[in-house]
């Protein structure tokens, strides 16, 4: 049988690693985690934490706030327990993608099915080519409002980009399609 | 609505993996006969188009702005399938390559917004279409983003019933219906308005466009 | 009227701009040249005031220019008049129902009372009063630019930036916009790749070299005629050309094989 390759090997340890963390419910073994996921991420470790935080944090913290007001108000006491581990484990489970994320070539990962990859690198190509000109249509709109431009204009923009953008995406299936073909990717 | 990691119980977002996986492979023979050999850039296109689509701001009044989903423009344009499809692998690509969204919470987006907001906005786009084609894909865009956010908030808020310890106490999610409901229907009954008008905005420029270019699907 | 001074940009770690210094009087025509990706795009948004520079200052008018000084007040309503700019992809600056309303978006906001006369009038001069009626994103890929030229045109700004607006145009189009912008008293900064053109767009070159500095900024004839500055701005490039003869050259000495010669020469392409 031949070895592994090295980006689905980490594919496969990740996804365990998450569902295994999503079943923790101590703080101590949930604590234990993130100090495991952080070693391992070594130098990286400060960054991906930092980004972890920032991207849960709106959620969580609301989260955190409604429940430890609510549990004050009804039982005058707070749910520290519930705190302490619910945000542990939210952190280590983004902590966990993050290292993931800058560890693993998704694209090798799943490099086992031709027709998966094509499909993800069709995809992520184009919507960073959307991405980009949609941002110019923000910056057309901006541009051109000598006043902040109305609810009116701003609708009729956003609507007028949305129409471009999937008629682009249209456009571009078509051209996809003709290229993948010109290469002999259908038989 | 991004929920992160760590909040839907393993009770809960597991057997939706499983429910999610089935409609995915439905979906992809689906997607894959309607369009032959063509359907693999073309779902790649609508993906792409599907993810640049929730980086267009949604206008409030007075500046503000919020997100747009795009799930009625998308479903009511293209069909069920279609957007589902292209709804969960930007679900996936978000969750696996930007951190956006998590992946246990995958299969609840997938099937909240991908799948039953999809089919609402497309039956009630098909619907309408005959006789007010206006009201269809503006209800398109209203129920696309306030039907999700019902089942999200029924899922979130059934998590201290599901996933609790001994004493009751919750160890996921630790809202329940009573917070979740109201909290997560009131703005999106009033944020769908907003996307209801974009919808019908960008749906009326699209038959145009098509209108003129005549072209597929 | 805008002075650039140390001026610098970075995208994701990468630099687009690096230590930009130049002056543009009012009325001064000039061209910014560069190969693809020097950041050209960039500099014209710095100056539009829809990107903060890294580091230096964009000054316009002894006004320093920043998204954040643009957020409201006299400043912002006074340089979004006076300041235009025409995208490289028309697309993403039309967004009303109509060719006139487009036209027409400037002159309303600022509530002016001629706004037909405005209309007809700019339509007239860039050639589109017979697509008034249309909508912009029905147009073609000239008819769009020009719609955007005369919506931006409509409030008379006094500075008009353009980002490579010949690079969608037919030569047709492109000689009529050569022959407008000539006309026109704004003063212009234009980008382009296309040294044919440029010459006739402007008299003053800014060139950006791959290393995102300003590698040259004078009268543009002198720069044409600089191969080494021409390759060293990736807009010319040397390679290598087979031509066959049917018999050896006279000012070879070698009889050559084949009747091949290979050799080097410099060439400038136009896209």
């Amino acid at each position: 049988m031949p070895a592994l390759p090295v980006d689905r090997a980490r594919l496969i340890a990740y996804l365990t690693a998450l569902v295994t963390f999503s079943f923790l419910t101590s703080p101590l073994w949930l604590g234990a985690g993130l100090a495991a996921v952080l070693a391992l991420a070594g130098r990286q470790g400060p960054r991906l934490l930092r980004r972890a935080l920032l991207a849960t944090l709106a959620f969580s913290g609301a989260a955190s706030a409604t429940y430890a007001a609510l549990s004050w108000w009804t039982q005058h006491r707070l749910p520290l327990d519930w705190l302490l581990a619910a945000n542990l484990r939210v952190l280590l489970m983004a902590l966990l993608t993050f290292l993931f994320i800058a560890r693993v070539n998704l694209f090798r990962a799943l490099d086992f099915s031709r027709r998966l990859t094509f499909l993800l690198t069709l995809a992520v190509s184009q919507s960073l080519g959307l991405r980009r000109t949609l941002d110019d249509f923000r910056l057309g709109l901006h541009s051109r409002a000598i006043r902040p431009a109305g609810l009116k204009a701003r609708y009729r923009a956003a609507a007028r980009a949305a129409a471009w953008l999937l008629d682009r995406a249209l456009a571009n299936a078509h051209e996809s399609a003709q290229a993948l073909q010109s290469r002999g990717f259908f038989k | 609505m991004h929920i992160p990691d760590g909040f839907i119980a393993p009770q809960m977002y597991l057997p939706l993996y499983g429910v999610a996986a089935g409609l995915w492979a439905y979906g992809a023979k689906r997607v894959g006969r309607e369009l032959d050999e063509s359907g693999l850039p073309w779902l790649a296109a609508l993906t792409a188009g599907a993810f640049a689509l929730s980086f267009i701001a949604l206008p409030l009044p007075g500046g503000a702005s919020a997100h747009v989903t795009g799930v009625g423009l998308l479903a009511a344009r293209f069909g069920l399938w279609q957007a589902f499809m292209a709804a969960s692998l930007v679900f996936a690509l978000q969750a696996l390559l930007f951190g956006d969204g998590g992946v246990t919470t995958l299969p609840l987006n997938a099937l909240a917004m991908g799948f039953a907001g999809a089919a609402a906005a497309r039956g009630a786009f098909l619907l309408l279409r005959g006789r007010f084609p206006a009201a269809a894909w503006f209800l398109a865009g209203w129920i696309g983003l306030f039907l999700p956010s019902v089942l999200i908030a029924l899922a979130l808020g059934a998590q201290p019933l599901i996933a609790h310890d001994a004493a009751g106490r919750p160890l996921y999610f630790p809202l329940g219906w009573s917070v979740t409901l109201p909290a997560l229907l009131i703005p999106h009954a009033l944020l769908g308005l907003g996307e209801g008008a974009l919808t019908l905005l960008g749906g009326r420029l699209m038959e145009r466009l098509h209108a003129r270019y005549g072209g597929v699907a | 009227m805008i002075a650039v001074e140390n001026l610098s940009h970075h995208y994701g770690g990468q630099p687009t701009l690096l230590d930009l210094g130049f002056r543009l009087a009012p009325g001064e025509k000039a061209v910014i040249l560069g190969a693809n990706g020097c950041g050209k795009s960039t500099l014209l948004k710095i100056l539009d005031g829809l990107i903060a520079p890294g580091a230096g200052r964009y000054l316009y008018d002894g006004e320093a220019i920043t998204p954040l000084r643009l957020k409201a007040g006299g400043l912002r309503r006074r340089f979004r008049q006076e300041v235009g700019l025409l995208f490289q992809n028309p697309d993403v600056m039309l967004f009303n129902p109509t060719v006139a309303d487009e036209i027409a978006f400037g002159p309303r906001q600022l509530g002016l009372a001629d706004v037909d006369d405005r209309v007809a009038h700019w339509a007239g001069k860039t050639g589109v009063t017979h697509l008034l009626p249309r909508a912009p994103f029905s147009l073609s890929g000239g008819e769009k630019q020009k719609t955007a030229l005369a919506a931006l045109l409509a409030v008379e700004p006094k500075l008009l930036l353009l980002d490579e607006p010949t690079a969608a145009l037919d030569p047709r189009s492109t000689g009529w916009l050569v022959d407008f912008l000539a006309g026109l008293k704004q003063t212009v900064l234009c980008s382009t790749h296309n040294l044919s053109l440029a010459p006739e767009l402007a008299p003053r070159a800014l060139v950006l070299g791959e290393d995102h500095r300003l590698l040259y900024d004078g009268p543009i004839e002198r720069f044409l005629m600089d191969e080494t500055a021409l390759v060293q701005a990736n807009l010319a490039h040397i390679h290598s050309h087979r031509h066959t003869y049917f018999r050896a050259p006279a000012h070879h000495h070698h009889p050559l094989k084949k009747g091949v010669v290979e050799h080097r020469h410099f060439h400038t392409h136009d896209w």
